[in-house]
């Protein structure tokens, strides 16, 4: 990675010209106080709030972590999976049976062992379906994975779901709580234990070679995959992480209402969790356990509003119907208006607490660009599809975004701990350059623009620098820009049946 | 040409089981005639998604629920006279013509501002406008099953038609009718006329079209205007077959149709109609080879027992894979 490629990426970081700004220790004094009184705040709550609150509680974390789990395939991966209500309810299935039929749990009387088996069993099985279907349905190219991973879905709810001995005909089976844990209040923090290691561990993972290697596969299959990144492989694990998250969140799920039954895992749900994760925002962490809390707790928000409670329970509906359609209606103009969601509407927040000015737009981003192109751009980053004129167009959406997406030297570095580089050095044969170094250098350096800071002069200086090293390659650059962009339509359709 | 094989083939492997099963009352042949009707409606909810697949490159699954609003509009015009008595068929039309509004509401609403997004934000886009129509659809009438009169009761004087033990009601004949003409109808007007052609223009590259002087904006309208169209048809037709539920198009039938018209090729019309046709054979004839082989004694035939009786489901899905596996342009589907 000694060659022009590696130039070309380098000089984003050169044209950073002053150093970045950091806050004083008071500064870092302050928002540390922020964030701890964020966190206790929220453990405070539940530990003082009414039990039944903090069962609702439990359920937004649980939510946090299907959310999650589904933001690995739809965030990082960039496919949509319509099948997750599949996995969650085979693991919420298989940990009660086990906890119930196996481990001979009843009521207050069942032991932390127990339960613990009961969720590595659920965990794994959600693993294994995860695994089953991924190995078949990654082999298909494009928007054809939403359509199998919806039948799936569709045929567990009609086949595994029906069988008497899990679900007990119908009536449900029990999957009593571990002693210590019984209570409401008990089971919601160690609902937070379980959302917190799943943040670590997807942050983590992220952060890894896997991490890296699977978000430079969202950003183009091709490229990845002549850098000797085992496409399938990657996605088939990123699917297989889902499902693990999955079947954690479902065997939670269990022990949450303790009586799973089959209709609480239907289409309709599948649908809601893919939608609270794209108005939290895809791809961002925060976003979308801020997101999938939201859907979680709407209903019981709405019943604090005591007119709306009267209305709505006289006239014999719920609040779990309200949420559907007040959730479908948000995701719609989450789309259409602001692509990057609850992250995005929360980025100048989460960027001063991450150690930056408070600033309502990224720093090196003048106030040129700001509505609905770089929101949208903010969108199309995190799904990994580019327009190709939008690099120039669309800055820094966030800092969380940088986070998700590494910054060009780490992608780079891991294209390159992946496979042998195309070409060793450059020397004299700049001519020779393969398109597919150009494709990986363009995606690379453009990941900078859209991670860092200071878009346009990071592009400009991106662009002088191919000029300086190697004229023909900044010809080739010109003449064939990185990803065509003439048919925006048709491209995307093609961007899709490749990513 | 290939499409008439196909048909041919399709038609002849029909003719040859109900010439085999026709003696046996246990045979496949109630089964096959069950497959049939159900496959015609699958067909024409899969009309729709390959109307609005050719044109923009995404699956619409938004396509059952034109259906189920239409269904539901004519329950409150039929059934709760609201807002006073209207005779079926023309409540069934008016039920159409506020869901091609519909459509064309979402279009500019939904679609419109997302025409040049990548395909998957317009996928979810879609699922968002579903789950809207759901969650709407609960609110207003609660998720309670309702039943919609048919809106034929007798052809020729007789109220239902015996074939092979299983009775045909008019409603059925007249999906397959209705099915028949339309698919008829959209493949003339695709590859006969210029305003086909223009919308198959746009689904291939839509900056030249726009170059060549045909405003994308108004094919888009088009396209989805007709989508709805379709899926208002298939609602009012098929909901008074089935219970009347919030998204019954949706749970019900969107699933098979998108197989359907998978296995036709996703951008073929004809094959949209054998590909339905052939999802509703398979999920009935799955049924009766399982209820006639699988049921016997002992724990093991219990759990198979069990698990069969989601088979038309788990086939539909097999069939699914399969296609897409080894054939993933479909039986009739061209790269265009």
């Amino acid at each position: 990675m000694t060659a022009t490629a590696a130039e070309t990426i380098s000089a984003p970081a050169i044209s950073r010209a002053p150093a970045k700004w950091r806050p004083s220790a008071q500064g870092w004094v302050f928002r540390a106080a922020v964030l701890v009184l964020i966190f206790g705040g929220i453990i405070w709550r539940t530990a003082t709030i009414e039990q039944f609150w903090a069962d609702r509680f439990a359920l937004a974390a649980i939510y946090a972590v299907i959310g999650l789990s589904l933001n690995v395939v739809l965030g990082y991966v960039g496919q949509v999976s319509l099948g997750h209500h599949g996995f969650v309810g085979i693991a919420a299935f298989v940990s009660a049976y086990y906890v119930t039929e196996k481990a001979g749990c009843v009521p207050n009387e069942c032991s932390l062992g127990a339960f613990g088996t009961g969720i590595l069993f659920a965990v794994i099985s959600g693993g294994v379906a995860a695994l089953l279907l991924g190995l078949i349905a990654l082999r298909i190219r494009g928007l054809y994975l939403a359509l199998i991973t919806l039948s799936y879905g569709f045929m567990a709810e009609r086949s595994i779901f029906e069988i008497p001995f899990l679900t007990r005909g119908g009536a449900g089976m029990p999957a009593p709580r571990p002693d210590g844990f019984t209570t409401d209040r008990a089971y919601a923090f160690l609902c937070y234990f379980f959302l917190a290691l799943v943040i670590f561990v997807d942050w983590r993972l992220l952060r890894s070679k896997v991490g890296r290697a699977v978000l430079s596969v969202k950003h183009s299959e091709p490229v990845a995959a002549s850098y000797g990144i085992n496409v399938t492989a990657y996605k088939t694990l990123a699917f297989v992480l889902s499902g693990l998250f999955a079947g954690l969140g479902g065997g939670l799920l269990a022990f949450h209402t303790q009586n799973v039954v089959s209709n609480d895992f239907n289409f309709a749900i599948a649908l809601l969790w893919v939608l609270m994760v794209v108005v939290g925002g895809l791809g961002n962490r925060t976003g979308v356990v801020i997101g999938s809390a939201f859907f979680a707790l709407f209903p019981f928000l709405l019943e604090l509003i005591h007119p709306l409670e009267e209305a709505v329970i006289e006239s014999g509906r719920a609040f779990g119907q309200v949420t559907i359609v007040v959730g479908a209606a948000l995701a719609i103009l989450t789309v259409i208006q602001f692509p990057g969601g609850i992250a995005e509407q929360l980025s100048p927040i989460t960027r001063w607490l991450r150690g930056q000015k408070f600033a309502l737009h990224p720093e090196g981003h003048g106030g040129k660009h700001k509505g609905h192109a770089h929101k949208k751009g903010a969108l199309l980053a995190k799904l990994g599809l580019h327009k190709g004129d939008q690099h120039a167009v669309d800055g820094a959406p966030s800092e969380q975004q940088a986070s998700a997406n590494p910054p060009p030297e780490e992608s780079a570095a891991a294209v390159a701990d992946h496979g042998t580089p195309l070409r060793a050095d450059n020397g004299a044969a700049g001519g020779g350059e393969t398109a597919a170094t150009h494709g990986a250098a363009a995606v690379a350096a453009d990941d900078g623009t859209r991670g860092g800071d200071g878009s346009e002069s990071a592009g400009d200086g991106d662009e002088g620098a191919a000029g300086d090293a190697d004229d023909i390659d900044a010809v080739i650059r010109r003449r064939f820009p990185p990803v065509p962009s003439r048919t925006p339509p048709a491209t995307g359709a093609t961007d899709d049946e490749e990513a | 040409m290939k499409s008439v094989i196909v048909v041919g083939v399709v038609a002849a492997l029909v003719a040859i089981i109900l010439a085999l099963g026709a003696d046996d009352p246990t045979g496949p042949n109630a089964f096959v005639i069950i497959g049939l009707s159900q496959g015609a409606v699958f067909g024409l909810v899969a009309l729709g998604l390959v109307l609005v697949y050719k044109g923009s490159r995404v699956f619409n699954f938004a396509q059952g629920e034109f259906g189920t609003i239409a269904a539901f509009l004519v329950f409150v015009m039929v059934e709760q006279r609201f807002p006073t008595k209207v005779p079926y068929v023309a409540a069934a039309a008016i039920a159409v013509v506020l869901t091609v509004l519909v459509g064309l509401a979402m279009e500019r609403v939904v679609v419109r501002p997302l025409l040049n997004s990548p395909r998957v934000i317009l996928l979810v886009a879609t699922i968002a406008f579903a789950l809207f129509a759901i969650g709407a659809q609960v609110l207003a009438f609660l998720p309670e099953a309702k039943a919609l009169p048919p809106m034929v009761t007798s052809v020729f004087g007789r109220s239902s038609f015996e074939l092979y033990a299983f009775t045909l009601e008019p409603q059925r004949m007249l999906i397959l009718l209705v099915m028949g003409g339309l698919a008829a109808g959209l493949a003339y007007f695709f590859s006969k006329t210029d305003l086909g052609l223009a919308v198959l223009a746009i689904s291939q590259d839509s900056f030249a079209t726009r170059v060549v002087g045909i405003g994308v904006e108004r094919m888009s309208r088009f396209i989805w205007g007709s989508a709805a169209f379709l899926g208002a048809v298939a609602g009012v037709l098929y909901v008074p077959l089935t219970v009347l539920t919030p998204g019954a198009m949706t749970t019900g039938v969107l699933i098979p149709a998108f197989t359907g018209a998978v296995i036709g090729g996703m951008t073929s019309l004809p094959g949209a109609f054998v590909g339905g046709l052939i999802v509703g054979l398979i999920g009935s004839l799955s049924n009766w080879a399982g209820g006639h082989y699988m049921i016997g004694e002992g724990d093991t035939a219990r759990l198979l027992g069990d698990i069969i009786k989601g088979t038309p489901d788990v086939a539909v899905v097999l069939a699914l894979l399969i296609v897409l596996l080894a054939r993933p342009q479909g039986l009739l589907g061209r790269e265009a």
